[in-house]
């Protein structure tokens, strides 16, 4: 029984994993300190947050985008839409606290997607402009 | 000599072994290049989406096809109803994550309690997908749809921006195509949406059971919990960029 209930490194390596990494060694216990109080403050301050976007988006999109520049509001759309995704993984998914090397190996990848963007857009607005014999949009 | 550059080794930050460098279990990190594949692949759909319509002469106007909520008829209330599920999934996720902490503190109570709120949250997602589609469906969309050349451009105009000239000219020659790819295109991708907040569904019951019958807390740990976790956030990240995509834009 004492030996099951020895969390040595070498033993939890060959054994379950998850302990290792899951804060068990670091004694997280009490709901109520002040660290626990802390982190769930800072999650409803992202709710917050991911609210008041969405609802300046919204009326956006009801009211003004119709009048504004395309350009303008794409641009406007995207930096909300990704301000969004920064909260959602750095916070909900605690991506923000993991060590830098994790994230940096999340990060580089999805890099890829600003090529992606770029590319098929491109070709996608010159296949309307070889086409169209119509010039609107 | 050597036995200075060895001490040098060790004290440097150096991964010496023994421990994962990225200090995550195997699980999780496979979770992570999961819903990376994941990423792809919806941005794959996204991007695809994003080349047809740029591609296409007119486009269906969001503000037009959906304006509608349930019992209000024929109320002109555009992108109101779309606002209640993205509501309802970012609440979702804040119940999940309060399910993620109050795992790491093993409070199995509370995690009970926030698990239970998230499937709730993703119940009724689904619901109001459901009522969607079972609305556009009645007006006409679905996949294939919009095909028969002889279909009269009084059966699509009213998805696009009537108060446009240029757009209502143009309606006679690219507007079915346009309403058939758009349709395509939604259904296939809020579809493959929906059937990962399904399973994200089935998988949180089943954390849930798990949880009830007191298997983390035998195994010392809710980091299942975290895991599943991690794929329902996703769920909710992916929701941004299609709202951004096929609602606002």
């Amino acid at each position: 029984m004492s030996a099951h209930n020895q969390h040595t490194v070498q033993s939890l390596y060959e054994g379950d994993q998850s302990k290792l990494y899951s804060g068990i060694l670091q004694h997280h216990s009490d709901v109520n300190s002040t660290e626990s109080k802390t982190q769930v403050k800072k999650i409803w301050k992202v709710f917050w947050v991911l609210l008041v976007i969405t609802i300046a988006e919204v009326i956006m999109g009801m009211f003004f985008s119709h009048q504004m520049p395309k350009a303008l509001v794409a641009f406007f759309f995207l930096a909300l839409t990704l301000l969004k995704a920064g909260y959602i993984i750095a916070v909900f998914m605690h991506l923000g606290d993991e060590v830098q090397n994790f994230i940096i190996t999340m990060a580089i990848p999805i890099t890829l997607f600003i090529w992606f963007i770029i590319a098929f857009l491109a070709d996608g607005s010159f296949w309307l402009f070889m086409n169209t014999t119509s010039p609107v949009r | 000599m050597a036995q200075a550059t060895a001490t040098s080794i060790t004290e440097s930050k150096a991964w010496g072994g023994g421990r994962s460098p990225f200090n995550v279990s195997y699980g999780k990190m496979m979770m992570w290049f999961f819903l990376m594949s994941d990423a792809f692949t919806f941005g794959a759909l996204l991007i695809s989406y994003g080349t047809t319509r740029f591609f296409s002469a007119v486009w269906p106007d969001a503000n037009q096809v959906f304006k509608s909520f349930p019992f209000m008829g024929e109320t002109n209330l555009p992108l109101l109803f779309v606002s209640l599920m993205t509501f309802i999934l970012i609440m979702s996720s804040v119940t999940m994550v309060l399910a993620v902490h109050a795992g790491h503190y093993g409070d199995r109570k509370n995690v009970i309690k926030w698990m239970l709120w998230t499937i709730i949250g993703g119940i009724g997602f689904l619901s109001c997908q459901a009522w969607e589609w079972t609305h556009l469906h009645s007006e006409g969309g679905w996949w294939g749809s919009f095909t028969d050349p002889s279909t009269p451009v009084s059966a699509f105009a009213h998805f696009f921006n009537h108060h446009k000239e240029s757009v209502m000219a143009a309606l006679p020659a690219h507007g079915m195509q346009a309403t058939h790819d758009f349709f395509n295109y939604f259904f296939t991708i809020t579809g493959f949406h929906g059937g990962h907040v399904f399973s994200g569904v089935v998988f949180n019951i089943l954390v849930l059971v798990n949880t009830v019958n007191g298997v983390y807390q035998r195994r010392g740990h809710y980091e299942m919990v975290e895991k599943i976790g991690l794929y329902w956030h996703f769920v909710d990240l992916v929701w941004v960029f299609v709202f951004t995509c096929f609602y606002l834009l």
